[in-house]
Order: structure tokens, then C-alpha cells, then sequence
């Protein structure tokens, strides 16, 4: 063993960058118990690791640990069905229903074309599903690691905490992403089974071919991904207030009502323009002939402001915060 | 806690602070940014010849343009039902709340409005002699027919089918009709609507008993067209009615906003103007604007800013009890009632009634059977009915 | 409380160095200045006004096996907290690993292993699923190497059999032995570990014991806290002492030890003579008991004492050297007895 030199010694677990001193004689101490416990694995010589990488890694952990997670599965698994029960619902009851009365007259052009299944479940499902699962999974996202005590080892680890938070609101938009994504494809695929595909018509009258709609499907997904976005974002800060998670999906489901209950009180009116769910629904600008972008551009203003005041609460709340949980 | 630990928490909460901040200044930026601008960009105009000028723009016709009109109110009424069956295109939703126009104008026939709503559209296309409108949330395309009257005014009567279209230019004509020795007129020219510099003219009438404490028409600095008209009431500094444009522009929108061809599935009805007003009919008389109107059909007590409607009718027919055809008749029966909920009663030496009393409006239903509508004062009602 | 062994047996089972000391065979000398904690006046108070930590001004040197003693409530993992950058002090500084902390918790927590207030880990996921979970939040773990680093840790904690099994199903002696895999992870200089042995059984304790021993046989330092005197005695070279958030004592065992004196005791029923006689050799401390008569030897060699007492005419029932165990040092140090139960 003494012949192990400390050069050599490099290149084993313990003497690494992290030693300070080059003492050759704990080089060889290290060389020693590392080899043993490893039963002659060689490890090689650890690499500087870029912080883009170490911050993808820990995105990578982190999604996978949101994908892997069986609840959120199930979530995902339902919002995927919704779109399939509508589907099959309309395709059973079509014709029946036609007094005219209560049902949204998107739900009657599903029939004509499938294409707008994906837009009538969007439109249905960003008014409570898919917020209540942005809310449990942002809600979750730093209060649920508080709760069972995994926030101390990743601070200590150290994560960073806005290193750890940053990690954490992408890892909630990525989940957006999917969620919506979701809902979109299966409506796709269910509405194209279902019913006959072709030229949609437009809100406002005119028709614009297949393929340009199904374009126009994506800008709605990434607008509504946008709008869930927002909603993380307060979830979020709400999840960085508290060590009980179920408290911070709870407050931020009750937002959302609350929101939507004071968007019906037309006496309300003025306060309308600044509400994050007025704005959630407001894809239908891409079904307008010319397309509202200016519509849809002040919603994605409206979504920017709310990320960036959310997210800077629960920065300034996750990076002075006592963790003693 | 240490200075240091406080100043870094002092510092931390900062951020959010700014943000919040950044973002309020954003959304109040545009009159604040106006006013501190404020200096006169526009060369200065006498009262007398805005309106001079204005008038003789009006006379030659608008230039093309596009925009996007805001119409919000807020007249302080009671709580008002939801009403199954009536989109954005209902008038009732002109009584509370924010609602978007969207102008296409490329000449007096080539004219389009169209009235957004929660995943449906309603679009009135004037193009040359057709008319069409389109109501996206029945599916169905009602072509126009040409009536006997002349085409153009054909077209420009065919926006009263859809009472939301409502534009600041339709409204400052009727404002200026009614403007008389009752009113101080005033004058500035550091306004800003639509990101344009304006004109801005504020109509004060000097009877104390009317509910208005003055109506503001701001004027495109350039081209003189009405861009907004605000409605302020006594009771608020907030403008109980809005109507402006939020976005303008003055060149010739593209032609394909006028092209309409019904979309395959779509009902394709065909009906007369006369007829299109008289489907929607029982609709109208409700809005502000159709003030006008009804004071020919009914009697009507003063004059200028304290006239006072008096209409012959019954609390049932208000309430809808003696209307039982088509939803839009019932639905304004439950406005009615909601209205009539809320009544105070008053009496006179006319006999007793109920009133309502809005930022704008007062409404006096009596006992006997007539209805008094006026934008004064309670106590100025209970006169004209005293007067008979 | 468990007996404390003799000082021999102590000196035998350290085999980190002490400060300034020859250390305990052939490992690596410590210079004096070196530390691998130190605080000065740290100080936490807690929302509720509670004074958790009161002024600590701590040393711990580099290589030793510091154990930091004291009563549930002390203190001892809200001091940790605050080591590791998770609370913040009212007062005072701290470094580790000689960099001033809070500003370096991002460069220097990758050199330091902790385990605080026992494991905590995703239910869900294996152990190696956690430890490489643990492992993706450090920014400078390299992660081609994450899988034997995994397996090593695992190895050497005993859990390479139970590797893929979900941390739902681990028994609290397999959590706790995770927790420390998890400390295990990357090359460290310093460990913290707060209470390890805590739900471990007797051979689970023994084992991490030997655990530490050899973490510090290479040179890592190792700041470990317990309520247990008797653990702390077996693993620490050196020792600190808290009661109610305030330091009490601190430094090597044997120095604390040496603070204390060897008395000596004498089983007599002539306790008045015996008394005496003691005085006259000049011993200090003399104190009277029923039936037997202590006082502090100091240099004194004890035959000279036996004989001077049968010279005396003293009827020796009983003679017996007293060496100082730690309780008798912190019941010296304290005034009080050690309560294990807080
Ligand atoms: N988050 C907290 N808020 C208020 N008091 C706390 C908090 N955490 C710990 N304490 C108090 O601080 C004291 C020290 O606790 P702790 O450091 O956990 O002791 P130990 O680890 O030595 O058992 C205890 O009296 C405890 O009640
Ligand atoms: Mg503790």
C-alpha cells in the first residue's frame, strides 16, 4: 500500500479537489479505505462540473422525481381521460341535446369537427382541472419537501436556494407543459377517432385549413401552458409560506375559486382586467379571423406579471427562511 | 436579529416590492405618463372651433381606420341575474361591465364590427350591398337584404340590429345634437386615448338636479375623430360610462375583413333591415343611447340634460308576466324584477310609486301606471310626475 | 446512564488525533491553528422568543471526532442548523473549514457530509434512488461517477443488499444507516452528524460507532452530537458540553479529565483518625462520609497513603484510587447531574 504514490492517489473517491492539502500520507489513508470498500472499483478523476449541468441534472431529478411520483401520474391520467369521456359522451348524445339552451355552441361544432374537441376541453379544463393539478403539484413543490424533511439535505447538500427554487419553478412549468399537452393530444386523437376532421370555421366566420389548425392548437397549448404557469407561480410563494403542503394547494384552489367567483359579479367588472383566471380562457383569440394577438398578448402580459411578482415573494420568502423542519 | 441579517431581509423583500411596483406603474403608466408629457402637443383650439371643425370632419365622411373600442360601465345598478341566452351582443350586457368592440372601416360600405365573446364572435360585414351578420355561438349567417331606402343608409342604420356596436362616433353625434345654452363647455388639448394625442371637450350642465356631472368627448388631435366618450356621474370620480377606443389606427384595414362567405354547416337565413330590428326589438330601449328614441315615442316633461321620459306602463309588463314570448323577453322581465326589488317607495302629491336611483339614471314607476325615467334627481322625478 | 469506562480503554479506542497531541498511531499531524468549525458568539432566538443557542463560541480542530453533549432541548441541532446555513443566527459568525460562513454555504457544503435531526428521505423512491437524488443537488458531485460513489457509500453502511428497495419498507436502523450513505456521498472533510445512533440498537450503534472511527482514521473530522455521555466517551477525542443553549464546557476528553482529580477513599470506621491522618500527608478535599473518608490524591501515591493509615493505626476496611469518570467531570463542571432525559 505504501507504494501507492499520491499521485495515484488522485484518482480514487477521497482526494479529490476538495482535499486542501496534498498531505501524500492521507493521499495513501484514502487510497487505502477507498479500495477496499469499493472491492477494486476504480472511480475516475472527478471533472469540474459546469453550472448549467449541475442545474440541468438537478431539473432532471427534479422532473423526474414530478413523473415518477405516482399521484402526479394519476392526475395526468385523468386529465387525459377527460377528453376521451367528452369524446365519447358527445358522440353518443349527439343530436339529442340540440334545444339550444346552456351548452357552449363549441361543444355542438365537436360534431362537425374533431379538431374542436381539443379546444372545447381545453377551454373546459383550464377553468378548474388543470389549476387544481398546477396547484397540487406547485403547491407541493417546496412545502412538501419541508414536511417530510428532504428541503434540509437538499439545502444541505447544498442545493442552493435559488439554485433550488429556480430548479423547482421550472420543474412546475415543465409540468404545465405536460398537463396541457395532455389534455390536447388525447382531445386530438379522440376527436379525430370520433369525428370527421377537415377545414375548421372560425369564430368569426371564415375557415382556414386542417394543418393550420392543428397549428393553431399548439399556440394555445403554450398559451395556456403560460396561464398555468402563472398560477405555479403563486402556488409557488404560497408553498414557500408553509410546511404543510396540503395548506398551500388548499390556499391556492381556493384562490382560484375565489377568482372565478368574483369574474361572475358583473359589479366587479373593474377589477376583471387583473384577475389571472379572465384570462386563462383567452385562446379563443386564435379561433378570430384576424387572429387577436393583441388579445392574447396582454393575457401573456398578465401571466409574465404575476410569475414575476410571484416569483420573486417566494424568492425573497425560500431565501430568508429559518428551515427547521 | 442583527443589522445584518435585517438589512439582507430589508434587501430580499425588495425585489418583490419593485416588482409589484414596476407593475403598478405599468398599468397606471399610460395617464400618468400622459400628464407628466403633458405639454400642449396640439395647437390650441377655442371650444367653439373643436366643435366647428369636428362637424365639418363628421360631414365628410371618416377616414378609413381600424381599432378596438372599450365600452365599460359602471352605472351602479343593482345586482343584475345572468341571463341564460344572451351573449356579448346583448344589450343587457352594455348596463354592467367591460365589453370590447372591434372596428374595421374602409368607406361607408365596407364597414365591420365584431363583438367578441367567451369562445364565440358576433360580426356585422357591411361590404358594398351585402350585409351580413354572423353569430358565432348559433352558427347562423343572416344576410341583409337591400330595403327601399337609399344603400348607404341602409348600412349605417344596420349596426342598431347589434345595440353593443356601439362607437364613439355614434356617440358623440348625439351628444353634440344635444348640446345647448344648459351646458359649459370646456376645452383641453393634452389628452391621450388610444396612444394619440386629443382633443378633449367636457360638456358640464349647469341644472344642478341632473345626475351628470359632465360628459368628456376627446377628439383625435389629427383627423378630429371622436375617440372617447366619458360619462361622469355626481356621486363618482370614476366615469359611470366609457366608451373609447383602446387601439387606433387610420389606414385602410385589408379587404379580407370585409369578405364574408357563410362557412359550410352554417344556417344561412335571409331578412330584411326592418325585420333584423324588429327580431331584436324587444331588446332595445334599454340602452343609454336609445334615450333618443324612446323620447319620441313617449311624452316627455324639461329639457336638455334634465329631460324626464314619462312611458305609460305596468309593473307586470315590466317584470315580464305579461311577455311570455322568447327568452330575450323574459330575460329582461328578470331584470325587471331585480330592478323592482331593489325600489324604494315615495310617494308625492302625484300619488306613490317606487324609484330607483342609479349613478346615472332614476326610474319612477307609479302607482297609476307610468314610468318616469330621467338622468336627475328622485326629487326632480317626483316633480315631472306631480306635473302630469 | 451507563458506566464510563476507564481512561485507558478510552485512549485505545481513539484513534484520532488530538490537537497539538502525537495523535493515535500513524495518521497525519494536525497543526493547532487549524479548525474545521468555529463560531463566535452565535446566538439564536426563535420567533417565539426562545433562546435556543446563547453565545456559542465553539472550536472544533481539524481531525478530531468532536462530540457535542448535551440534554434533549440544548441545542445541539439548532447549532447545526446554523452551521449548515439552514437558520440563520441572531447573532454571531461562524466558519467552516476556515471559509466565513453564511457567504461560502455554497462552496463549502459539498466538502461536508451532515445527517441532522435524523433521516429524511423521498417515501417513494429506493435508497440509491435518494442517495442519487441527494447527490444531483450538489453542483459539484460529477455525475459520471455518481453510481460507484452510490455503491460505495451503500457498501460501507451495510445497505448494498437493500439498494433498490423503496425507503417505505427500510426498518429506522436502515433509514438512519441511509442517512448516513447519504453523508457519505462525495469526499468530505467534515461530517456532521447529528445523534446518528438515534433508533439504532445496540449492535446498529456499535456499528456506526466504528463507522465514525474509521471516517476519522482518514482524516476526516467528524463533529457528532448525542445526549449520551457514554457514546461520546467512546468515539470522541474531544468534547463540548451544552446545557439549555449555553456551552458549559469544551476541548480534549483528557484535558476535561485531567481538570478533574483522583481522589482517594478509604472504607474505615475510624473516620475521625483516618481524617487525620489523610491531613497529615497532606492531601486536600478531605471529606467525611459514614464509614469512609475521601480526599483528593493529587500526586500522591496511593501505597504511601495505605501505609501511612496502618502505621496510624487505622483499621482499613477498604482502599480505592477514584479516577474521574466524564459524569464526575461535567457534575464538577455543572454543579448538577447529567439528566439523559432532559
Ligand atoms: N423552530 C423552532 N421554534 C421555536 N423553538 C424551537 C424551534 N426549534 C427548536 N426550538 C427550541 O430550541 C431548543 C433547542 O432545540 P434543539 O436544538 O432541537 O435541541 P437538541 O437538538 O439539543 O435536542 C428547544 O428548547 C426547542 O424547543
Ligand atoms: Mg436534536
Amino acid at each position: 500500500m505504501s507504494t501507492v504514490s499520491g499521485k495515484e492517489a488522485v484518482s480514487t473517491e477521497k482526494a479529490t479537489r476538495a482535499v486542501p492539502d496534498h498531505d501524500p500520507a492521507r493521499g495513501r489513508d484514502q487510497a487505502m479505505t477507498a479500495g477496499q470498500a469499493a472491492g477494486g472499483r476504480p472511480i475516475p478523476p472527478p471533472r469540474a462540473v459546469s453550472a448549467p449541468r449541475a442545474w440541468l441534472r438537478l431539473l432532471g431529478s427534479e422532473v423526474g422525481l414530478t413523473f415518477r411520483r405516482p399521484r402526479n401520474l394519476a392526475m395526468l391520467g385523468v386529465l387525459t381521460v377527460i377528453p376521451v369521456l367528452i369524446g365519447i359522451a358527445l358522440r353518443m348524445f349527439a343530436g339529442t341535446g340540440g334545444d339550444g339552451t346552456g351548452a357552449p355552441m363549441i361543444f355542438e361544432r365537436i360534431t362537425g369537427n374533431g379538431l374542436f374537441l381539443t379546444f372545447a376541453a381545453l377551454s373546459l379544463l383550464v377553468q378548474l382541472m388543470l389549476p387544481v393539478c398546477v396547484a397540487v403539484v406547485a403547491g407541493d413543490s417546496i412545502a412538501g419537501e419541508a414536511g417530510i424533511g428532504t428541503l434540509r439535505y437538499l439545502l444541505a447538500a447544498p442545493a442552493g436556494r435559488t439554485r433550488l427554487l429556480a430548479v423547482k419553478y421550472a420543474c412546475v412549468v415543465v409540468f404545465c407543459l405536460a398537463a396541457v399537452t395532455a389534455v390536447a393530444l388525447s382531445a386530438l386523437l379522440v376527436g379525430l377517432l370520433l369525428f370527421p376532421a377537415g377545414p375548421i370555421t372560425l369564430l368569426s366566420g371564415g375557415t382556414i385549413p386542417f394543418l393550420d389548425g392543428v397549428l393553431r392548437i399548439g399556440v394555445v397549448v403554450l398559451y395556456v401552458t403560460a396561464g398555468m404557469a402563472a398560477l405555479g407561480a403563486v402556488a409557488l410563494a404560497l408553498s414557500t409560506l408553509t410546511e404543510v403542503s396540503v395548506g398551500a394547494i388548499a390556499s391556492t384552489v381556493v384562490i382560484v375559486i375565489a377568482a372565478q367567483v368574483l369574474r361572475a359579479v358583473p359589479q366587479l367588472s373593474v377589477l376583471q382586467p387583473y384577475l389571472l383566471t379572465e384570462w386563462w380562457s383567452g385562446f379563443d383569440g386564435v379561433l378570430r379571423d384576424p387572429v387577436a394577438i393583441g388579445d392574447m398578448g396582454q393575457g401573456l402580459l398578465v401571466f409574465a406579471a404575476y410569475a414575476a411578482v410571484f416569483c420573486s415573494i417566494a424568492w425573497a420568502r425560500f431565501t430568508g427562511k429559518d428551515i427547521t423542519a | 436579529m442583527s443589522i445584518r441579517a435585517r438589512r439582507g431581509r430589508t434587501v430580499r423583500w425588495a425585489v418583490p416590492a419593485a416588482a409589484i411596483a414596476v407593475i403598478a406603474g405599468a398599468i397606471g403608466a399610460g395617464p400618468v405618463i400622459a400628464a407628466v408629457q403633458g405639454d400642449p402637443a396640439l395647437p390650441e383650439r377655442t371650444a367653439e372651433q373643436l366643435l366647428a371643425s369636428a362637424a365639418q370632419a363628421g360631414r365628410a365622411g371618416l377616414k378609413p381606420m381600424s381599432g378596438t373600442v372599450m365600452q365599460t360601465a359602471s352605472l351602479g345598478l343593482p345586482g343584475l341575474p345572468e341571463v341564460p341566452g344572451m351573449g356579448g351582443s346583448s344589450p343587457v350586457a352594455l348596463l354592467s361591465g367591460s365589453h370590447e368592440l372591434k372596428v374595421w372601416y374602409g368607406g361607408a360600405d365596407k364597414v365591420r364590427f365584431a363583438l367578441p365573446g367567451r369562445m364565440s364572435e358576433t360580426d356585422l360585414i357591411t361590404n358594398g350591398d351585402q350585409v351580413w351578420l354572423w353569430q358565432s355561438d348559433e352558427n347562423r349567417a343572416t344576410r341583409v337584404k337591400a330595403g327601399s331606402g337609399e344603400r348607404g343608409e341602409e348600412a349605417a342604420r344596420a349596426h342598431e340590429a347589434l345595440p353593443t356596436a356601439t362607437t364613439p362616433q355614434q356617440l358623440a353625434q348625439q351628444l353634440l345634437r344635444r348640446v345647448g345654452a344648459d351646458t359649459v363647455v370646456s376645452v383641453s388639448n393634452t389628452e391621450k386615448v388610444a396612444d394619440r394625442a386629443a382633443y378633449q371637450l367636457a360638456f358640464a350642465p349647469k341644472d344642478p338636479s341632473s345626475l351628470v356631472k359632465e360628459v368628456k368627448l376627446a377628439l383625435d388631435g389629427e383627423t378630429l375623430v371622436p375617440l372617447r366618450v366619458q360619462v361622469y356621474a355626481r356621486s363618482a370620480a370614476e366615469p359611470a360610462f366609457e366608451v373609447g377606443f383602446t387601439s387606433v389606427t387610420f389606414s385602410p384595414p385589408a379587404a379580407e375583413n370585409f369578405t364574408f362567405t357563410p362557412p359550410t354547416g352554417a344556417k344561412v337565413e335571409e331578412t330584411s333591415l326592418a325585420e333584423l330590428l324588429k327580431e331584436r326589438r324587444p331588446e332595445r330601449g334599454e340602452g343609454f343611447e336609445d334615450a333618443e328614441k324612446l323620447k319620441s315615442e313617449v311624452g316627455t316633461v324639461g329639457e336638455g340634460w334634465t329631460t324626464v321620459a314619462v312611458i305609460p306602463v305596468s309593473e307586470q309588463e315590466l317584470t315580464g308576466q305579461g311577455q311570455g314570448e322568447g327568452s330575450s323577453g323574459a330575460g329582461i322581465g328578470a331584470i325587471g324584477d331585480a330592478l323592482l326589488k331593489s325600489a324604494k317607495p315615495i310617494s308625492g302629491t302625484w300619488g306613490s310609486g317606487k324609484v330607483i336611483q342609479t349613478k346615472l339614471v332614476s326610474a319612477l314607476l307609479t302607482d297609476d301606471g307610468r314610468l318616469l325615467v330621467g338622468a336627475v334627481t328622485p326629487e326632480k322625478l317626483s316633480e315631472a310626475a306631480g306635473r302630469k | 446512564m451507563s458506566r464510563t469506562p476507564t481512561d485507558a480503554g478510552l485512549a485505545a479506542d481513539v484513534p484520532g488525533s488530538r490537537v497539538g497531541g502525537p495523535g493515535g498511531g500513524s495518521r497525519r499531524e494536525v497543526p493547532g491553528a487549524e479548525l474545521s468549525i468555529v463560531t463566535s458568539g452565535l446566538t439564536k432566538r426563535f420567533g417565539s422568543g426562545q433562546v435556543a443557542v446563547d453565545a456559542l463560541d465553539l472550536a472544533v480542530p481539524s481531525g478530531s471526532v468532536f462530540g457535542f453533549l448535551g440534554p434533549n432541548g440544548s441545542g445541539k441541532t439548532t447549532t447545526i442548523r446554523m452551521l449548515l446555513g439552514l437558520v440563520a443566527p441572531t447573532a454571531g459568525e461562524w466558519r467552516l473549514l476556515g471559509t466565513p460562513m453564511p457567504g461560502g454555504v455554497g462552496g463549502v457544503l459539498s466538502r461536508v457530509g451532515a445527517l441532522v435531526e435524523g433521516p429524511a428521505f423521498y417515501p417513494y423512491l429506493s435508497g440509491e434512488a435518494n442517495l442519487r437524488r441527494y447527490d444531483a443537488a450538489d453542483p459539484s458531485a460529477d455525475p459520471r461517477t455518481v453510481s460507484t460513489r452510490i455503491g460505495l457509500a451503500l457498501e460501507r453502511v451495510g445497505l448494498a443488499a437493500a439498494a433498490g428497495k423503496r425507503y417505505r419498507a427500510y426498518s429506522l436502523g436502515m433509514r438512519q444507516r441511509l442517512a448516513i450513505a447519504a453523508t457519505l456521498l462525495g469526499p468530505r472533510e467534515l461530517l456532521i452528524l447529528d445523534e446518528p445512533t438515534n433508533g439504532l440498537d445496540p449492535q446498529g450503534t456499535r456499528e456506526v460507532r466504528g463507522l465514525v472511527k474509521e471516517i476519522a482514521a482518514e482524516g476526516t473530522t467528524v463533529f457528532v452530537s448525542s445526549h449520551l455521555l457514554a457514546e461520546v466517551e467512546q468515539m470522541c477525542s474531544h468534547v463540548a458540553v451544552m446545557r439549555t443553549g449555553r456551552l458549559v464546557a469544551q476541548g480534549p476528553i483528557a484535558d476535561l479529565r485531567a481538570s478533574e482529580t483522583v481522589r482517594i477513599r478509604v472504607e474505615t470506621p475510624d473516620v475521625e483518625e483516618a481524617a487525620a491522618v489523610l491531613a497529615g500527608l497532606g492531601l486536600p478535599e478531605i471529606r467525611l462520609g459514614d464509614g469512609d473518608v475521601s480526599a483528593a490524591l493529587g500526586a500522591g501515591l496511593p501505597e504511601r497513603v495505605c501505609a501511612a493509615l496502618v502505621t496510624g493505626g487505622v483499621a482499613v476496611r477498604g482502599l480505592a484510587v477514584q479516577r474521574p469518570t466524564l459524569e464526575d467531570v461535567f457534575v464538577g463542571l455543572t454543579g448538577e447531574g447529567f439528566d439523559v432525559d432532559g
